[in-house]
């Protein structure tokens, strides 16, 4: 099932002398279960594209369906409610919450999400079971290594159950191992959970574990 | 609300703040209260039903002008009247040592038929009326600044006295009252055979309306006013010296603690750019966020001026105990009126930084 379709998307960023084409017709789309990987240099477009498969940004031109919704159709807080509950994120830094610990982190997406505390406590849980990171739990972001506030990332990508993951750069700050241990948590967990994973990068440890590569050159896909 | 509260020290600065500018408004306020208190206890002490006063002499402070004591004797004789006794007020120099001492107070002089006439001294912290011209009650912060207590000696306009009294509710924080037999203080004044108020003591059954009329017709150059008119003058008369200065350095104080609470949400709104551009991005209300940073500025002063408004308290127990100087009387009306005003600008002045809420970009949460 698709589960993302950007379809002739264009998107200008800035405005006078300093507007950029960050999108030209830009096409793709991710289904359940999928990892795919959208490759290109710095500036090519990556994290313009993810904003707008977000409903952060809204195109210039074209169509974005986001689990079966047109975006473009959609008010702004229709748009951010229906982020909330399909689309979870991976950033480049883990940018977790200081004053939360890292079980309380990832429960406070499973509470924007929605539904009853308990079910968000219980769902928080299985997370960190299925990712490994019990140990985790209790910890502040500032005592974590980088590899271990990205687990931690991923998992609150993951706790509501969402049918889209955008990853920006998700391994970027990471040294080898601890990259190949997140970008196997990432697209394992995500499988597992049925849901489609973009992930914008051009790091080369993520493409055993890539469905497709989809290469992006100035904005172009 | 706690991913994106302050961090404790820097919390704990803000309310160190709110609580101080509490502290100085509720304080400020108490000190009105307290010389008001002082006009009220002195003014509406028991057995002066009437008050007899020279013309256009509405309330008790800062008047001059006298009437003749000998008027006395004729308004006891009127019918409704128990009893009427003269006091005559005037500024005295007061020092603990003879003439030469630099440190003296000039202290409200009250003279009056010691030592149980109308118009003595409301309480007494220890000691007893004067009773002869060479005896003196006196404030108890008066007594304090003067370094005197029981039976020792004061030197009046230069006069010694024994203090054989001193006196409580009789600070009006500007200065202080002492008490002595009325001869005494006409004979310091120079104003022999004068009077600056009558006092009447209703008889049973009579109606202050009905004397009042009776003591205006006889006595057409004198003004007569009930307690209730003339303490009601006294306390608005109290009032008009500070209530602007007062006004003024509370509307400073809560100008302060708003300002103090505005840069704190700033640096909240700043300091915390990237989590707040991670909950947007993740799906938090942007109206969400605005209530918590609003939350937030309402728990600081809060916390703040309740701590302010114990502190004020204490302050004013300390004070009383170690240097009953200034006379604070807290009323709860005006704490409350004090915190709902703090809240108040504290949470206009926090409005401007949580609009600045709306520059931030949840795209920010993507920028490494």
């Amino acid at each position: 099932m698709t589960v993302l379709l950007l379809d002739g998307v264009s998107k200008t960023r800035g405005g006078g002398v300093h507007a950029t084409q960050a999108l030209r017709d830009a096409s793709l789309s991710v289904a359940s279960g999928e990892v795919v990987l959208l490759e290109g240099a710095s500036g090519a477009g990556k994290t313009t594209l993810l904003a707008v498969a977000a409903g952060m940004l809204t195109p210039d031109a074209g169509r974005v369906l986001l689990a079966g919704r047109s975006l473009v159709e959609l008010t702004p807080a229709e748009r951010r409610r229906h982020r909330t509950h399909v689309v979870g994120f991976v950033f480049q830094r883990a940018n977790l919450l200081d004053q939360l610990t890292s079980w309380e982190n990832v429960l406070l997406m499973a509470l924007l999400a929605g539904g009853p505390p308990r079910d968000a406590r219980r769902a928080t849980d299985e997370v960190f079971e299925q990712l490994d990171i019990r140990h985790l739990a209790a910890r502040r972001p500032s005592e974590l290594s980088g590899g271990e506030e990205q687990r931690v990332g991923v998992a609150r990508a993951l706790v509501h159950r969402p049918a889209l993951v955008l990853a920006d750069e998700p391994t970027g700050n990471l040294d080898g191992t601890a990259g190949r241990i997140v970008a196997e948590a990432l697209a394992t967990c995500a499988k597992a959970r049925g849901a489609g994973v973009l992930v914008a990068t051009h790091d080369a440890r993520l493409e055993p574990f890539a469905t497709r590569r989809i290469p992006i050159v100035d904005g172009h896909v | 609300m706690k991913a994106v509260r302050n961090r404790r020290a820097r919390a704990w600065l803000a309310v160190g703040g709110v609580a101080t500018s509490s502290l100085l408004v509720i304080s400020l306020v108490a000190t009105l209260r307290g010389a008001a208190r002082t006009v009220v206890d002195y003014v509406g002490q028991d057995g002066a039903d009437l008050w007899i006063t020279p013309p256009g002499a509405d309330h008790f402070l800062r008047l001059s002008g006298v009437i003749p004591a000998a008027l006395t004797d004729s308004v006891r004789a009127l019918s409704g009247v128990a009893g009427a006794d003269f006091i005559f007020r005037a500024f005295v120099a007061v020092s603990a040592r003879p003439r030469g001492d630099r440190f003296r107070l000039t202290l409200y002089g009250v003279g009056y038929r010691a030592p149980d006439g109308l118009g003595g001294p409301p309480a007494f912290e220890s000691g007893q009326p004067p009773h002869t011209r060479r005896e003196v009650a006196l404030d108890r912060a008066a007594a304090r600044r003067l370094g005197v207590t029981l039976r020792d000696t004061v030197f009046v306009n230069g006069r010694a006295a024994r203090v054989v009294g001193v006196t409580a509710g009789t600070n009006l924080l500007t200065t202080q009252f002492i008490f002595a037999d009325a001869a005494a203080i006409e004979a310091l004044s120079g104003f022999a055979g004068r009077a600056s108020f009558i006092l009447v003591r209703l008889a049973p059954g009579a109606h202050a309306d009905t004397v009042a009329a009776r003591i205006r017709d006889r006595f057409p150059d004198v003004d007569v006013f009930d307690r209730a008119t003339f303490v009601a003058n006294s306390q608005r008369e109290t009032g008009v010296g500070y209530t602007p200065i007062l006004a003024f350095v509370d509307l400073l104080g809560i100008g302060a603690a708003a300002v103090l609470v505005a840069l704190l949400i700033h640096a909240l709104v700043e300091g915390h750019r990237t989590e707040l551009a991670v909950l947007l991005a993740i799906g938090t209300a942007p109206g969400t966020l605005a209530r918590v940073m609003i939350l937030e500025a309402t728990r600081l002063i809060v916390v703040g001026g309740v701590l302010g408004a114990a502190l004020a308290r204490l302050l004013a127990w300390v004070l009383d105990r170690v240097f009953p100087v200034i006379p604070l009387h807290f009323d709860i009306g005006d704490t409350v009126w004090a915190l709902a005003l703090l809240i108040v600008c504290g949470i206009l002045a926090s409005a401007i930084p949580v609009a600045r809420l709306g520059r931030v970009d949840p795209l920010e949460a993507f920028r490494p």
